[in-house]
């Protein structure tokens, strides 16, 4: 009996002494991404500086798992403070209550990017969508418009396009049928399934990011709609590649802090860090993906500036995340009724 | 001979007499197995009769779209054509294995199974790179000059077969083997003295001894291709989208965990009544060869 007490004294004691070490100084909250060279690059530029700056460790997670995201909220059993999800989640989640609002007393919403900023989600980096084709394949005939992307005669071989049903595919087609920018939503689906119709048997689809450089960097997809980002990493490797630009899509990444998170104060002083301008900056210095904090090119390179996809402001389209959330369950029926006939 | 047994005053250890012996060894298994697959893969289930409205919706849902019937039809198709397959390539192999010498068969064993150590999404990479129009095996072909165009390998039904055949081949060729093994050489002497041909010895006498082991390979490789994911979703086309990615896209991307369940299930029924076929036909003891 008597050891039974002084073990459970000892507990005791080292539970207290554990607590009040968590309590004054190894604060830690999580953070959850998708993994690989993003996640790394998001640590370096954010979580580093961000325990510097406030002593709150960062547990990095993932990758980024909307059925696990949707469990823990709905099972009130959160494990993840913030977490870069895709933009038309972000929209969606917000309309099911599975996020947290933002708390824009400590983020500065006027530094960052209307574009990519709701009342529920931050911009975490945004993209482009853009045309990619392999030199090597194609020779001097240099595809330009998302049209050409449909033009089997003048460019022959495989075209990749993104394999799920997902805000691009759809748009792009629409644009190459000459459908006006500002007349794209919402989206004409028999127009569009109509003519990716015409393709169909060319197309080689890439569920992900490292498939899609794959299949251009070895010649099997002579061309086809690409992350910029990807197309930069090829680039950088030494990869001979093509890009036009014409019409480039914009998406974006958000960091949410879903539901129920058990740090709710140091996820939002996280969301601030990320988003500033110093943050953003370092992000896509390691990325090439754009910074959304409109005062972050001052604090970049003049080269690295270069390559973001701000540079093509012209022509550029904004992907509707709204139309995208609202519609998403719809599309994705003809979506896979369409790709499995 | 068989008559004096039952005359005989020595009691016959039977396995009838304490049917629960060794019980307590299994709860910790069964217990694991209850409560991290049972428990959710019922909650799983609930959610189907239950969401978004209490009802059979989800199923009306699945069996009224022409998609979800094609995909569900696609995936029996792919399972079934690797069972044959690896059937087909798989019992020679198993063959070899029984009757080769020891250090043949050693060897052969060791690369059957080494292939199962190697990383599953490596194994699949390396065949997308092996097929497709720019790949190893279309580029000697064009060079050597027996082909002009590429031949479409990969992206399509002839991808998937190839890879996931490669993949299920070792749970094939493990209860064969198990299963020819034991097989007595004598016995074919038997069936030739008693006038057997060599025809007859091998459908009367042969394969009903290794039927129990093509069974248990052919239900484990149909029942792993049923749910397979990766190797389809990596070498397959769209045209040719299995079950398993549907489901996949259903609770992690469209988060409609209804229609997921009910997808499921009806997958689960299909692979539970396959598994009582096979209990029915071949036993339950001898299902491991």
């Amino acid at each position: 009996m008597k050891t039974l007490k002084m073990i459970l004294a000892a507990g005791a004691a080292s539970l207290c002494i554990g607590l009040g070490a968590a309590g004054a100084q190894a604060q830690s909250m999580v953070f959850t991404s998708w993994g690989g060279t993003t996640q790394d690059a998001q640590k370096a530029a954010w979580a580093e500086p961000f325990t510097a700056a406030t002593g709150v460790k960062v547990q990095q997670d993932g990758p980024t798992d909307y059925g696990k995201f949707k469990a823990m909220v709905e099972s009130g059993n959160v494990a993840w403070d913030v977490v870069d999800v895709e933009y038309d989640f972000a929209v969606k989640a917000a309309q099911d209550g599975l996020v947290e609002p933002v708390d824009f007393s400590v983020v500065k919403r006027d530094e960052i990017d209307p574009r990519f900023v709701t009342d529920h989600a931050v911009g975490s980096f945004y993209y482009s969508f853009v045309l990619g084709y392999n030199p090597d394949v194609l020779g001097d005939k240099a595809p330009k418009s998302w049209a050409d992307l449909f033009d089997t005669k003048s460019f022959p071989g495989k075209r990749t396009f993104y394999k799920w049903s997902a805000p691009g595919v759809l748009e792009i087609a629409l644009l190459a049928d000459g459908v006006a920018p500002d007349k794209l939503y919402p989206l004409d689906l028999d127009r569009a399934f109509r003519k990716l119709d015409t393709i169909k048997g060319d197309i080689v689809w890439w569920g992900g990011g490292a498939q899609s450089q794959q299949l251009l960097a070895s010649g099997e997809a002579a061309l086809g709609m690409f992350w910029n980002g990807r197309l930069h990493a090829l680039e950088q490797s030494g990869t001979k590649v093509g890009v036009s630009w014409e019409q480039n899509l914009t998406a974006a990444d958000m960091l949410v802090v879903p539901k129920g998170a058990p740090n709710k104060d140091a996820a939002m002083k996280f969301l601030a860090q990320a988003t500033s301008a110093k943050g953003q900056a370092d992000l896509a210095a390691a990325t090439a993906y754009a910074p959304v904090n409109v005062k972050s090119k001052d604090l970049m390179d003049a080269a690295t500036v270069a390559t973001l996809p701000d540079q093509h402001a012209a022509g550029q389209i904004n992907l509707d995340m709204a139309y995208w959330a609202a519609n998403r369950d719809a599309i994705a029926k003809r979506w896979y009724a369409w790709q499995t006939q | 001979m068989v008559m004096a047994r039952s005359d005989t005053t020595i009691p016959i250890p039977t396995r009838t007499r304490r049917p629960m012996a060794g019980f307590g060894l299994v709860l910790p298994g069964l217990g694991l197995l209850l409560l991290f697959f049972v428990l959710p893969v019922l909650a799983l289930l609930l959610r189907s009769v239950l969401e978004p409205q209490p009802g059979l919706g989800n199923y009306a849902e699945f069996f009224g779209s022409t998609t979800y019937l094609k995909v569900f039809l696609n995936t029996f198709t792919v399972a079934g054509l690797v069972t044959a397959v690896t059937l087909a390539l798989g019992f020679p192999v198993a063959w070899f294995l029984a009757i080769a010498p020891r250090r043949w068969s050693a060897l052969l064993f060791g690369i059957v199974v080494l292939s199962m150590w190697t990383n599953l999404l490596a194994r699949t990479y390396a065949w997308m790179v092996l097929l497709q129009r720019t790949g190893l095996i279309n580029r000697t072909l064009i060079n050597l000059g027996i082909i002009s165009e590429p031949l479409a390998l990969t992206n399509n039904l002839v991808g998937v077969t190839i890879g996931m055949t490669y993949i299920m081949l070792p749970f094939m060729i493990l209860p064969l083997h198990a299963a020819i093994r034991t097989i007595d050489p004598a016995i074919f002497q038997a069936a030739a003295l008693c006038g057997a041909s060599r025809g007859q010895s091998l459908r009367r006498v042969f394969l009903p001894l290794v039927a129990p082991g093509m069974a248990a390979g052919a239900l484990m490789v149909f029942v792993m291709s049923l749910g397979y994911f990766v190797t389809p979703s990596l070498l397959g086309g769209t045209s040719n989208m299995m079950l398993a990615e549907l489901i996949a896209q259903l609770v992690q991307s469209l988060l409609n965990w209804g229609l997921a369940g009910a997808a499921a299930l009806v997958l689960l029924v299909v692979t539970l009544a396959l598994y009582a076929v096979q209990i029915r036909w071949f036993g339950f003891g001898r299902t491991a060869g």
